[in-house]
């Protein structure tokens, strides 16, 4: 009987600056698109950075960009899908760089498998979480928000992707109207959970599993704190 | 006449959109994700359309593209003037917090741009071959019309593609 074996390999990159990772994900689109590489995963955190989507909503902006930068805080405009967001230290950060063309998969179903896999990951820690309504793409807990998905397709290769919230410092999200949904609150799993939590780099374990799983790959081939310039030739 | 009645009819059914031009009925063929794929339209791996009309050929998604993207809330178009080449990017739109990226089955000049498409983005969803078209171009060379596939072996592509 044959296997078709499905390879995914996973860099966990700590904190990483969010120009650089994305640098490293056009590499990356580029290369699987040619081929060159299998399906990559990037797990990481970045320091504290807002971000804007294509559609640049800079209304949702609530304090001035020069307010940001003595908060120690960067702002971003990128191509992905999605309104303003934040990541900072204490966030998992999941960046696939997959062919969905490989699994037939369209963008609905992409980011509803998305979705899936921040559930799972919270039901894990015993949270209930669910997908948002319609038009309010993510993973909420009650009317709390705590995972954000935010994607790029490019001839079927991803990029961007998602943001689950484990104990990030959740001040920072006050500054803005959070993925443009005024009057709902971000939570964390934190504050989610009764006890404590485990080491948060068992957190990032349990994501990138989920991930795995849900999105059927038998093969992890892990790199831990590669060279960013590993993929040159 | 009675065809384009049936056709009609069995789309409202089956909650199908159809594309029905007054001037020409089109035979439709049912995939077996039941996404609507029209007869005198050729058809891209990557899932976009044209339609060669005179000088000027009509570019869009298919119905089976906007289906698996979900509700389109955002498409972002070039201007007219530009120009687009065979299997490159020529805009993008967004649906559920996905960017994807609308590749265009010609090369040429862009001549006309949907511009009801920035009011209501969801023409894409609901019309994906009639008022959800995205720009007209005035192909710089024909022949490339010839490497698309047609309805028949596009409905066959979808099917074999992803099941769903």
């Amino acid at each position: 009987m044959r296997v078709l074996t499905r390879s995914l390999e996973v860099w966990r990159l700590g904190v990483l600056n969010y120009l650089e990772a994305l640098k490293l994900q056009e590499k990356l689109v580029t290369d699987r698109k040619s081929g060159k590489i299998t399906d990559t995963l990037l797990s990481l955190q970045h320091p504290p950075t807002y971000t804007l989507g294509k559609r640049q909503t800079v209304h949702n902006l609530l304090v001035s960009e020069s307010q940001l930068k003595s908060m120690g805080a960067e702002l971003h405009y990128t191509q992905r899908g999605g309104d303003i967001t934040y990541h900072g230290p204490h966030q998992a950060i999941l960046y696939p760089i997959i062919s969905l063309r490989d699994i037939g998969f369209g963008a609905r179903k992409y980011v509803e498998t998305l979705e899936l896999t921040m559930i799972e990951l919270a039901s894990l820690h015993g949270v209930k979480a669910h997908a948002g309504e319609s038009g309010e793409t993510g993973v909420w807990v009650g009317e709390r928000k705590i995972g954000a998905i935010g994607v790029r397709i490019s001839s079927g290769i991803t990029s961007h992707g998602v943001a689950f919230n484990i104990d990030p410092d959740l001040s920072y999200f006050e500054h803005i109207v959070p993925c443009g949904i005024a009057d709902k609150e971000v939570t964390s799993l934190k504050r989610e959970v009764d006890s404590d939590l485990p080491a948060e780099e068992l957190i990032h374990e349990q994501l990138i599993s989920c991930f795995v799983r849900l999105f059927g790959y038998n093969n992890v081939i892990w790199k831990d704190n590669p060279s960013l310039c590993d993929q040159q030739s | 006449m009675a065809m384009r009645m049936w056709a009609s009819s069995t789309a409202n059914a089956l909650k199908l959109s159809t594309a029905i031009r007054p001037h020409f009925s089109p035979a439709f063929s049912l995939s077996r994700c039941f996404s609507t794929v029209l007869e005198g339209f050729k058809y891209a791996n990557s899932h976009e359309w044209v339609k060669h009309e005179g000088p000027v050929a009509a570019v869009g998604i298919t119905d089976h593209a906007q289906d698996h993207l979900g509700e389109v809330v955002f498409v972002e178009l070039p201007d007219a003037g530009s120009v687009v080449s065979q299997g490159k990017s020529f805009g993008n739109v967004e649906s559920v917090k996905a960017t994807s990226d609308v590749n265009s089955p010609i090369s040429g000049e862009v001549v006309e741009v949907n511009s009801k498409l920035s009011e209501t983005p969801g023409l894409i969803n609901s019309s994906p071959y009639e008022d959800g078209w995205m720009i007209k171009v005035k192909p710089s060379n024909p022949s490339e019309l010839e490497s698309l596939m047609g309805s028949k072996e596009y409905t066959k592509f979808c099917e074999e593609e992803g099941g769903h």
